[in-house]
């Protein structure tokens, strides 16, 4: 019996999200905000189709100023563009020691490093990149004025993650010191990135009661959480999720089946213990990996491998993307789908752009509630209101305006820090800005944190 | 008490003029739903008096339209346009995948993916039949009618392969498709079709199989090559189908053999039929006796109609999944699947 009740669905936030597909081309999707209605849609697209530029990785460097994109193609070139209008800033063609075409050894992950690794200028970037089979890269190039002669770190780290098997998928730690490699014959293993030396492998799950050895094959895998770079989720062919603990022992703490397709994708919650998976035939799902308990699916006639799930560093939302050319935004809490867009092409990945904001242009005064929250001891989740600064009247704007704003805004924001000391507010004073923020903010979820927030401070005072 | 008030409403209703009291009748509607009333004997009254009602109303309707026309014609104005009856095709839920003919996007992708190269000719098609492991009675009459219709088809008995390893052989032996038909209690009731080397593999549901030898009056194709029908494949998904569909058979079809073979789709039915045509020229009579105006040119006017003549199997296809790749079960990634939770609505079509 067919659900004929609609469940109550909030809006979807404003957000601005990237993605690439099998023709090579970046789109980008933003939403304005639900006070205005409006549905995400795509309001740029970089690049021209072309196959052979099919996107087969791609990293967002996400600060707050100056952005940067990088995707990895088929043809082996990597290349560095800009988040905010899509200007490519480095171009590198493929680099083989040892003459393997492009195509034979495809680049599986590209990862643009956040901390200067070399003190040497300011404005270079480092990035790693893994192939196929297991040769691991880390670079640093300055940046400079034309795409074409950036200057190359002339002693590129480079080493072999796997003697034999296929790498399918990595991940590197948040803090940028560990990643973790895996793929088809590939034990999940771990690599510090400072030493470039192995720290810790996985050991295959022994045979099962029939005597049946499953072949290792992992075609995903994370960090749980961004603190600890000792717990690994994965996902292999077989539809299983494994949990790894690296202080425990070297088999999987917990194991658990998903549906009856590969896992495709996997990725962590904020929380540190919740993970999203995808798999090869489109569902999505929520699970408690402390317990390995399934917290929900996310139902919304997706029919078509999930290749890529990104979390929103603030906003309670995640992004799914796959094969069947749609882009999903789905709420965490409720597990609801918020919005879609259809684009096109096979999509390869998706990122998030969590500095966009739309601000009021005309200009309101400075309100004192915006000082007020940047409250900064909470995590980060506990944070994700007080940047959510939208108003309808933004929508309207032209492209170059929003440019703009984004700039005044990250101007704008330099002395936020600073706020956080003096939170000299009386508690009468403080509730009566939450009260009045709950009444103008109608965002899904946001009442609650916000609640909670209210609690903290009062209990602070 | 409350029974006579509604009989009096009642007949209000029918005293009542069609345009004028539309507004009332509405209202009353609203007040004698016979779900409102309580006794069975009264509610079914006031059901069978509503029912009459409309019966009424839609009679009116069609007298006047009728009235309309005629008066139209007379007077020699523009016809009152004709309504269009509503399907559940052409109310179908708005759908964005639906193809664009000046997306610039779209052609990018045709032009970048696995069927292409048989498409602009660069390389002939070459079909692989096979079946499942176990097959008998319908199962080879279907494979021989097939292999008449797609030309350069080769059947190879199934034996005990697996599929992946024919797969294989089929690709080192440059076949461009591999056709894998699936009987049920000696009944076809699946195909399968995998693009070769990389191309996608689709499932389809089979149902409505009719062998030539059945059909009544049916032809007897030539070996001439086709020429191709595929008709209402609107979405990207569709479009793809289509695409793997115009694979199978040679891109230049050999117009003397007057031969046609047709996909049509239909709420994400496929059609398939296989026809023979010919142009006849006959002289129509109705000019003639029209009137003495168009005598002359009534000697001269010939009218050209097309004859049908099925030959070949008749069956109907459902897509159950689109897999990205080659047959792959275990660890394979589906570009598409039919989920339950799709069917939630009538209107809600995929090609």
């Amino acid at each position: 019996m067919p659900r004929t009740t609609t469940v109550e669905s909030p809006g979807c936030p404003p957000f601005r999200a990237l993605t690439a597909d099998v023709l090579g081309l970046v789109k980008v999707i933003e939403s304005r905000g639900e006070q205005s209605g409006a549905a995400a849609k795509v309001v740029e697209r970089w690049g021209d189709p072309d196959s052979s530029k099919c996107v087969l990785a791609a990293s967002i460097l996400d600060r707050k100023t100056d952005p940067l994109l990088g995707v990895a193609r088929k043809s082996g070139l990597i290349e560095v563009i800009s988040v905010i209008n899509g200007d490519l800033r480095l171009s590198l063609p493929n680099v083989c020691q040892d003459g393997t075409r492009p195509e034979d050894d495809p680049i599986v992950k590209l990862h643009l490093f956040k901390k200067q690794r070399s003190e040497s200028s300011t404005r270079s970037c480092t990035l790693l990149t893994c192939t196929t089979k297991g040769s691991v890269r880390i670079e640093s190039f300055e940046d400079s004025k034309s795409p074409a002669d950036s200057i190359r770190d002339p002693s590129p780290t480079t080493w072999n993650v796997c003697g034999s098997g296929n790498i399918l998928c990595s991940k590197v730690e948040e803090y940028e010191n560990y990643a973790l490699f895996g793929g088809k014959g590939v034990e999940v293993n771990v690599w510090d990135l400072q030493k470039c030396t192995k720290i810790w492998t996985a050991k295959s799950p022994p045979k099962n009661s029939l005597d049946i050895f499953t072949p290792t094959w992992f075609t995903s895998a994370t960090f749980l959480s961004k603190d600890d770079h000792r717990k690994l989720v994965a996902g292999t062919n077989c539809h299983q999720v494994r949990l790894y603990d690296i202080s425990a022992q070297r088999r999987p703490v917990i194991t658990f089946d998903f549906r009856e397709t590969p896992i495709k994708a996997v990725a962590e919650d904020l929380d540190g213990h919740t993970v999203y998976i995808g798999n090869g035939s489109g569902d999505l799902a929520s699970v408690d990996i402390r317990t390995g308990k399934l917290l929900g699916c996310f139902i919304g006639k997706c029919s078509g491998s999930i290749r890529s799930i990104a979390r929103h560093p603030e906003l309670p939302i995640i992004a799914s993307c796959g094969l069947d050319s749609y882009l999903r935004i789905w709420d965490i809490h409720s597990r609801q789908l918020l919005s879609t867009v259809f684009l096109k092409q096979h999509l390869t990945n998706v990122v998030f752009d969590s500095h966009f904001r739309i601000q009021d242009v005309a200009g309101s005064a400075p309100e004192p509630q915006d000082v007020n929250e940047v409250t900064c001891q909470d995590e980060d989740e506990e944070a994700m209101p007080t940047k959510r600064k939208t108003t309808s009247k933004g929508h309207g704007d032209s492209r170059s305006k929003k440019k703009k704003s984004r700039k005044t805004n990250v101007a704008g924001s330099a002395p936020e820090p600073q706020d956080v000391n003096e939170v000299p507010w009386q508690d009468e004073d403080e509730e009566a800005m939450t009260t009045k923020r709950k009444k103008t903010s109608k965002g899904h979820g946001d009442s609650r944190s916000k609640k909670k927030k209210s609690r903290k401070i009062t209990e602070e005072d | 008490m409350g029974g006579k008030r509604k009989k009096t409403d009642g007949v209000g209703i029918e005293g009542g003029d069609d345009g004028e009291s539309r507004k009332k009748k509405m209202e009353q509607k609203d007040m004698l739903l016979p779900s409102t009333v309580k006794n069975k004997e009264r509610r079914s009254a006031v059901h069978a008096k509503l029912k009459h009602q409309k019966k009424v109303d839609k009679r009116k309707k069609a007298k006047a339209r009728e009235a309309d026309e005629k008066r139209a014609l007379e007077l020699g104005e523009e016809l009152p346009p004709k309504k269009i009856p509503r399907t559940i095709e052409n109310t179908r839920e708005i759908d964005d995948t639906v193809c664009k003919p000046d997306d610039e996007e779209l052609f990018a992708g045709n032009d970048a993916d696995e069927f292409s190269s048989i498409l602009k000719q660069d390389c002939t098609p070459k079909i692989l039949i096979t079946t499942s492991r176990f097959n008998s009675t319908r199962g080879p009459a279907f494979i021989s009618d097939l292999l008449s219709v797609i030309p350069n088809a080769h059947y190879h008995k199934r034996g005990t392969y697996d599929l992946k390893k024919i797969v294989e052989y089929a690709k080192k032996k440059d076949f461009t498709s591999v056709i894998v038909i699936h009987t049920n209690r000696r009944e076809p009731d699946a195909l399968l079709i995998i693009g070769l080397p990389d191309g996608p593999t689709a499932h389809f549901k089979l149902s409505k199989l009719v062998l030539r030898k059945d059909l009544k009056n049916h032809g007897n194709p030539t070996s001439h090559e086709p020429e191709l029908v595929l008709a209402n494949f609107t979405t990207r998904l569709g479009h793809r189908v289509g695409r793997m569909i115009q694979s199978l058979f040679p891109q230049e079809p050999n117009f003397p053999g007057r031969r046609v073979v047709t996909f049509h789709n239909q709420r994400d039915f496929i059609f398939f039929r296989h026809h023979r045509y010919i142009f006849e020229t006959k002289e129509s009579k109705q000019t003639e006796s029209k009137g003495t105006k168009g005598s002359k040119e009534a000697k001269s006017r010939e009218k050209v109609i097309a004859r049908l003549q099925e030959c070949g199997p008749r069956f109907t296809m459902k897509l159950i999944s689109l897999q990205h790749g080659t047959f792959d079960t275990k660890g394979g990634e589906y570009e598409w699947v039919h989920k339950p939770e799709m069917d939630t609505s009538r209107r809600r079509f995929f090609l």
